[in-house]
């Protein structure tokens, strides 16, 4: 019976593990091979040298190859905090303005937040880029007309990866809105007439009933947000084309230059698979601080 | 006739016609370049006169921005669906072949090459003696410079040296009202590069010789120097000379909005400026690169770009795609004795390379605009194409950069420029 059991799951499962085998697995443990090897992406896997951990020296090494990759990989840590840490407040902010019941127009305004989700990233470059322009950009103008003086915006290499984070955060904070209302929908409202009975007073309530009951839902939020931002490239490859001074040469970008424009495939998976180690350790530590929480 | 002498008959007059008919078969070819679509409505209109003789040819011209053009290439080319042809600038093409994307000439198109260009395009469109591609624009570098700004702050003539140009520079700025004396641009690394390397081959100074990085040189130092000195008289600011992916943005608004004084530029950029400025193009004027304190007379760095087949297309088509840049680059199908491509190019303001189309079209190549180019032609140097040639630039670009933005000194600048060089240069030659 047993036996019988097990053979059906594995037969019904097998369809879908071998798509993931091989879509998924299969290019991953790739990308891993190639790393340790010399492969240039325009000759077949054959022909590709075992080099051992040298792409890896080379990409931590004191050459421009390792200053590139490691400065790469600082910007894109940097966007990837920035955008996580404006995104998700604002997606709550914003998630309670439109989730009050007592409040006109809430399902407008959803969906003007949800819409900027919705624009292609290619017009949202073209809009932005002129929005940013030091000399005619609207943002200058309108700076001007509170006498604040004209922001080099995209043109420092002080402010351009900051530009860009803020012009992910009006894309994507829509989306995390709509989470986080879900979220809040989730909440029995009987919890807060209960804490409203008690004399808990709204700050109290949203810090013991609704942030503790939204975790799992930012949570959520937090992982997407981290894999959205690390994967960040049409901008970059629109707009700034990595500078200037590489202020704005985020992993995937640098990747592409390396792996596809110089062809050197090799040194390209070595970066993709610290990449991917990278994440996989920051996603594993928020489920683990999460679930220590929750043992708390 | 018996049956099996009707077989045999009927095998035989379709053997005969077999050739015949693969030649008339219809034949897709495919065209891939960054030009804008004005221009390519003009190639399109080329490939159609092509097309009423060759009724058997189809072509169809796909444009990427510049920055996806050769991402574009390198991912496409792998197959035989990739583009058929491809407009590429010459520092690609070592990388290129030594991957095999793309075709050697066949030896019709190379003798033709070789007997109607002059001999350092060529160069540039061989590889190991080889020719791969037919050359059709030559670039080179000038200083462009606003005649009423120059008007306007007292300066008589174009600089000539370098004291001069940083003397002009600090005259032609005016912080209050942004305006910059000089726009060095950013984020594209031909932009960033080629005006850097003009300068220092007014120098006396190269990047490259005999395959060897001489960034280390003492007419490179000098050239940082400039670059620094430039940067410490407020005589440029960086923040008004980026680029983005179309080799446009804030650097092109600036100059052709009267923000920037001088600039160094090559020929092409003639329709952008045009556009850009309307009328108030004849404001524009052109001048030989100033020399430098190690220099004898203003040179420039010149580039050229060409058009290669892919190397992975069927045989058909690589047949008619040869055939097709032929004709293009050929005496007879453009005006006047010039080649179609020639045409298009002058349409954008971009030198032709091809001996016969720069007498064709002599009285255009005269403009006060065009002039200043033709006249640096002679003594134009070409830029070094080296394996690893692309990554040189984008590394050299980012020291650049670092020190436009007055984050490294320029002797930082130099010993970094030619560290990176020497390690690029050496993994790239392996």
């Amino acid at each position: 019976m047993t036996n019988g059991y097990r053979a059906s799951a594995g037969i019904m499962l097998a369809p879908a593990v071998t798509l993931i085998g091989v879509f998924i697995l299969l290019p991953m443990l790739l990308t891993v091979w190639l790393s340790f090897n010399d492969w240039s992406t325009q000759t077949p896997f054959a022909e590709a040298r075992f080099v051992g951990l040298a792409n890896f020296q080379d990409i931590f090494g004191s050459t421009s190859v390792g200053r590139d990759f490691k400065g790469a990989l600082v910007n894109t840590a940097i966007y990837t905090a920035l955008s996580v840490a404006i995104i998700l407040p604002l997606s709550v902010l914003f998630g309670l303005l439109v989730h009050q019941r007592d409040v006109g127009g809430g399902t407008l305004l959803r969906t003007v937040l949800f819409s900027t989700y919705m624009v292609p990233m290619i017009a949202v470059a073209l809009v932005w880029s002129k929005l940013y322009s030091p000399s005619e950009g609207p943002f200058n103008q309108m700076l001007g007309l509170v006498g604040v003086s004209p922001q080099p915006w995209l043109s420092s290499p002080r402010s351009a990866l900051i530009s860009i984070v803020l012009l992910n955060v009006w894309q994507q904070v829509g989306y995390f809105t709509v989470l986080a209302i879900a979220g809040l929908t989730q909440i029995p409202g009987s919890l807060y007439e209960a804490a409203t009975l008690d004399g808990a007073n709204r700050t109290e309530q949203f810090r013991f009933i609704t942030l503790p009951l939204l975790r799992r839902t930012l949570l959520f939020s937090a992982v997407i947000a981290i894999i959205n931002a690390v994967q960040v490239f049409e901008p970059v490859a629109l707009i700034t084309q990595g500078g200037p001074v590489g202020s704005t040469n985020v992993l995937t970008y640098h990747i592409r230059r390396v792996g596809i424009e110089r062809a050197q495939g090799g040194l390209g998976s070595a970066m993709a698979v610290m990449l991917m180690l990278s994440l996989i350790v920051v996603v594993c530590a928020l489920f683990a601080f999460m679930n220590r929480k929750d043992d708390e | 006739m018996s049956l099996a002498w009707t077989s045999k008959l009927a095998l035989a007059v379709g053997l005969a016609l077999l050739p015949g008919s693969a030649w008339a078969e219809a034949v897709n070819i495919s065209y891939l370049t960054h030009w804008s679509p004005e221009t390519v409505a003009l190639l399109e209109n080329a490939a159609k006169e092509y097309s009423k003789t060759h009724p058997d040819v189809t072509i169809t011209v796909r444009a990427v921005p510049f920055g996806d053009l050769l991402t574009t290439l390198r991912s496409q080319s792998g197959g035989s669906d990739g583009a058929t042809i491809g407009g590429i600038y010459d520092l690609w093409l070592p990388e290129l072949a030594r991957d095999k994307l793309v075709a050697p000439a066949p030896e019709a198109v190379a003798a033709e090459v070789k007997g109607a260009w002059p001999a350092g395009v060529v160069s540039a469109a061989s590889v190991g003696g080889a020719l791969y591609g037919i050359p059709n624009e030559i670039d080179v570098y000038a200083l462009n410079y606003n005649k009423d700004l120059f008007k306007q702050a007292g300066i008589e003539a174009a600089p000539k040296t370098w004291d001069e140009f940083r003397e002009a520079a600090k005259k032609l700025t005016k912080k209050d009202a942004g305006q910059q004396g000089f726009g060095m641009i950013n984020s594209w690394a031909a932009g960033v590069v080629h005006p850097f390397a003009s300068l220092l081959v007014s120098n006396a100074g190269e990047l490259v010789t005999d395959g060897k990085p001489v960034l280390d040189s003492k007419q490179a130092g000098e050239t940082f120097e400039f670059y620094e000195g430039l940067i410490k008289d407020g005589s440029s600011d960086p923040a008004m000379a980026t680029a983005d992916a179309n080799t446009t943005g804030p650097f092109l608004d600036n100059f052709v909005s009267g923000k920037t004084g001088m600039i160094i530029m090559a020929n092409w950029w003639e329709s952008a400026l045009k556009t850009g400025m309307g009328d108030k193009f004849a404001n524009i004027a052109t001048a030989p690169i100033p020399v430098g304190p190690s220099g004898d007379k203003p040179h420039s760095i010149s580039y050229s770009w060409m058009t290669v087949v892919n190397a992975k297309a069927g045989e058909a088509e690589q047949k008619a795609a040869w055939d097709f840049l032929a004709w293009l680059n050929g005496a007879k199908s453009g005006q006047n004795g010039a080649s179609a491509m020639s045409d298009i190019l002058m349409s954008m303001g971009i030198l032709p390379s091809r001996s016969s189309d720069i007498e064709a079209h002599k009285d255009k190549l005269g403009t006060e605009f065009l002039a200043g180019y033709v006249s640096v032609l002679s003594d134009a140097k070409p830029f070094p194409v080296v394996p690893g040639g692309q990554e040189f630039s984008e590394s050299l670009q980012q020291t650049l950069e670092a020190l436009q933005y007055g984050q490294i000194s320029a002797k930082e600048a130099q010993a970094k420029a030619q560290a990176d060089a020497i390690s690029i240069l050496e993994r790239a030659a392996k």
